[in-house]
C-alpha cells in the first residue's frame, strides 16, 4: 500500500528530524487492519473497535514455544499470556490509536475489552480502545487515525471492507474514509518539510507520523 | 612505551568513573517478579514503558541481547538530547556531557557483537604476547573506526546534500569490504602457520638421519642437544611490524560504527558539525579501552599458557603452531561468516 512506499521518506525524514527512534525507522512488524467505529446503544461514539493481523514473521516468532501441549494449535488459552502482554505494553503508546474530536485530541481510556485468535490466515488482535467518555458525533467532527509514531510497526488496511460501523450510529452521520496518501501526496508533504526548520512541528500537536497515516472521520449533518 | 601502559590504565580508570557514575539508564533496572507464564520482552510488538513515557528497561539477566539493544536506544537517546543541548546552551557542561556520553558509549558499544574484538583478540593469541602491541592494535582500528566514520558522512555531506540513507548504504559496503579484509587476514595466518611447519619436519628429518632409529628414545635434553631448529620463545613472540599490526587494525577498523555516523549526520543537521567529530573520537577512545581490556586478557592468558610450557621447546613450538593455525582458522571463518551474512543485510545491529 501507498504507505509502504513511503519506507523511505519517513526514515529519512525521522533521522533528521527526530533522531532518537531512528534505530526503529523502518518497520520490524507488518498489521493487516480493520477498523470499527463503536456507537453506544443511544449514538454516542464508545471508542474504536481494531482488528490486527499480524504478517507471517512476527506471528511464528510470537507464537514460538507456545503451544505448549503440543498439538500443533495454539488456543486461546495457550496465547492468552501474549495477548495480556502485547495489550498490556500497547498501553504506553495509546494502543497506537488516536483520536480527536473538533481537531482536539481526546483522552483513551485502558482497553478491557480484547482477545487473540489463531488461524490458518494468521495470528489476529482484537480490542477496542474506548473514549475516556463517550462522545455525541452530532456536536461536531470526530476522526481518528490508527499508526505507529514511530514506524515500528507498520499498520495499513486491508484493501476489502477496511472500516465499518458497530451500534447505532445516528441516522445523520456517516462514515468517510480518507484515501490512502499517494505518491503525488506523499511527495508534497516531502517538499513542505522540506522548507520547514529543524524545530517545525505539525499542527494541531500532531506527530510526524500522524502526516503519513489514513484518516477515518465521521461526518454528521447538523 | 611504559607511558602507553600507564596512559591506558588511567583511561580505564575513568571508564569504570564513567560507567559507574554514568547515564542514569544504566542505574535502573526494575526487577519485575515474573508472571506463571513469562513471555519473552522479543515477542511483544512494543517494549512496555513507564508511566512517565520512557521505555522499560530488561534486566540484563533476563535476556542480554535485548537489554543491550535498549541501553544503546537510551544511549542515541541521550546523545541526540546532548547534541540538541549543545545547540541551544553552547556550554562548556553540555559539550561535556556528549563527551562523556559518546565515551560511555563507545565501551558500552564495542562490548557488543562486531568491532573486530574476537579477530583482535585471535589475533593477538596467535602472533603476540606483548600487552603494549595490543593496546597499539587496538588504538589503531579504534581510531581507524572513527577516521572512517568521518570521512564516509563528511564525503556524502560534501557530495550530496542529504548523506541519511546514502551514508548507511556506504556504510554497509564497507562493513561487506571490512569481513572481507578480515577474511584474509585469517587466511594469512593460515599460511603463515603453514610455512612455519615447514622448516620443522625438513630439520626433524635431518636430525633423525643424524641418530639411528633405535637410540631415538634415549634421546637426551641436554644443554647442547641441538635443538635449534625449534622456534624459540621470542619467535613465537611473534612477527611484528607496523604494517601488519596496521593492516589488522585497517580490516577491522574500516567498518564505521554506525551509531557515530548517526552522532555526525545529526550533529550536522543542528550546525554543530565539530560537536559531531569530536563526539566520534571519544566514541573511538571507549571502544579502545574496550577493545584493549578484551586484547589484555588474551595477551595475558597466552602468557599464562606459555609459562606452563616453557619447560619443552617442543611443546611451545607445537602450541604456536596450534594457536597461529585455530586463531586463522577462526579468524577466517568469522571474517566469512560475517561477510555473507553483511551481503544479506544491511547494518541491523548498530
Amino acid at each position: 500500500m501507498a504507505l509502504r512506499r513511503s519506507i523511505s521518506l519517513l526514515s529519512a525524514l525521522i533521522i533528521s528530524l527526530a533522531w532518537a527512534p531512528a534505530a526503529r525507522a523502518h518497520p520490524h512488524v507488518w498489521v493487516s487492519m480493520r477498523s470499527q467505529v463503536v456507537f453506544t446503544e443511544n449514538g454516542l461514539i464508545k471508542g474504536i473497535g481494531l482488528d490486527w493481523t499480524f504478517d507471517d514473521a512476527y506471528t511464528s516468532m510470537a507464537l514460538d514455544g507456545l503451544d505448549s501441549d503440543g498439538d500443533g494449535v495454539y488456543s486461546p488459552a495457550e496465547i492468552a499470556p501474549l495477548t495480556k502482554e502485547n495489550i498490556e505494553s500497547l498501553k504506553g503508546y495509546e494502543y497506537f490509536t488516536a483520536m480527536r474530536f473538533n481537531d482536539g485530541k481526546q483522552p483513551i481510556g485502558d482497553v478491557t475489552e480484547y482477545g487473540q485468535t489463531w488461524s490458518k490466515d494468521g495470528l489476529a488482535l482484537h480490542f477496542i480502545v474506548p473514549l475516556k467518555t463517550p462522545l455525541d458525533p452530532t456536536k461536531g467532527e470526530f476522526s481518528y487515525k490508527i499508526y505507529d509514531p514511530e514506524f515500528f510497526v507498520a499498520i495499513d488496511y486491508v484493501d476489502k471492507d477496511p472500516v465499518a460501523v458497530s451500534g447505532n450510529m445516528p441516522q445523520q452521520c456517516q462514515l468517510v474514509v480518507k484515501p490512502v496518501p499517494t505518491e503525488a501526496d506523499l511527495e508534497q508533504t516531502r517538499l513542505m518539510l522540506s522548507t520547514k526548520g529543524t524545530d517545525w512541528k505539525p499542527e494541531n500537536n500532531e506527530d510526524f507520523g500522524a502526516l503519513f497515516a489514513q484518516p477515518v472521520l465521521i461526518q454528521c449533518q447538523h | 612505551m611504559p607511558a602507553l601502559i600507564r596512559v591506558w590504565l588511567l583511561l580505564i580508570a575513568l571508564a569504570i568513573a564513567v560507567l559507574t557514575i554514568g547515564p542514569p539508564a544504566m542505574a535502573q533496572q526494575a526487577g519485575d517478579a515474573p508472571a506463571a507464564v513469562t513471555i519473552d520482552k522479543r515477542k511483544l510488538l512494543v517494549q512496555p514503558r513507564n508511566a512517565d513515557g520512557t521505555v522499560q528497561q530488561v534486566s540484563i539477566f533476563e535476556d542480554p541481547v535485548l537489554w543491550a539493544r535498549d541501553l544503546q536506544q537510551t544511549f542515541y537517546g541521550q546523545m541526540s538530547g546532548a547534541l540538541r543541548n549543545v545547540r541551544h546552551n553552547s556550554s562548556f557542561a553540555a559539550t561535556w556531557t556528549l563527551l562523556l556520553l559518546s565515551f560511555a558509549y563507545g565501551i558500552f558499544h564495542a562490548a557488543g557483537p562486531g568491532h573486530g574484538k574476537a579477530v583482535i583478540s585471535a589475533w593477538l593469541l596467535a602472533t603476540e604476547n606483548d600487552l603494549r602491541r595490543g593496546i597499539v592494535i587496538s588504538l589503531m582500528s579504534a581510531l581507524i573506526q572513527a577516521l572512517t566514520a568521518i570521512t564516509v558522512v563528511s564525503v556524502l555531506l560534501l557530495l550530496v546534500a542529504s548523506a541519511g540513507a546514502t551514508a548507511r548504504n556506504v556504510a554497509g559496503v564497507l562493513e561487506s569490504a571490512s569481513y572481507g579484509l578480515i577474511g584474509l587476514m585469517g587466511l594469512y595466518l593460515i599460511w603463515t602457520a603453514l610455512r612455519g611447519l615447514m622448516p620443522v619436519p625438513a630439520s626433524a628429518h635431518h636430525f633423525d638421519s643424524f641418530q639411528p632409529l633405535q637410540n631415538h628414545q634415549h634421546h637426551e635434553h641436554g644443554p647442547d642437544c641441538g635443538h635449534a631448529h625449534v622456534p624459540a620463545a621470542a619467535e613465537v613472540k611473534g612477527d611484528w611490524s607496523l604494517a601488519k599490526a596496521f593492516s589488522l587494525a585497517f580490516a577491522v577498523g574500516i567498518r564505521p560504527c554506525t551509531g557515530a555516523i548517526l552522532v555526525l549526520i545529526f550533529a550536522n543537521a543542528l550546525g554543530l558539525y565539530w560537536a559531531g567529530i569530536a563526539s566520534t573520537f571519544a566514541m573511538a577512545i571507549g571502544t579502545f579501552i574496550t577493545v584493549s581490556a578484551i586484547a589484555a586478557m588474551a595477551v595475558y592468558a597466552k602468557k599464562f599458557a606459555l609459562r606452563f610450557a616453557s619447560q619443552d621447546d617442543r611443546w611451545i613450538n607445537w602450541l604456536g603452531f596450534g594457536l597461529r593455525l585455530g586463531g586463522g582458522a577462526v579468524i577466517a571463518f568469522l571474517g566469512t561468516i560475517l561477510f555473507l551474512g553483511s551481503l544479506g543485510s544491511s547494518n541491523t545491529m548498530m
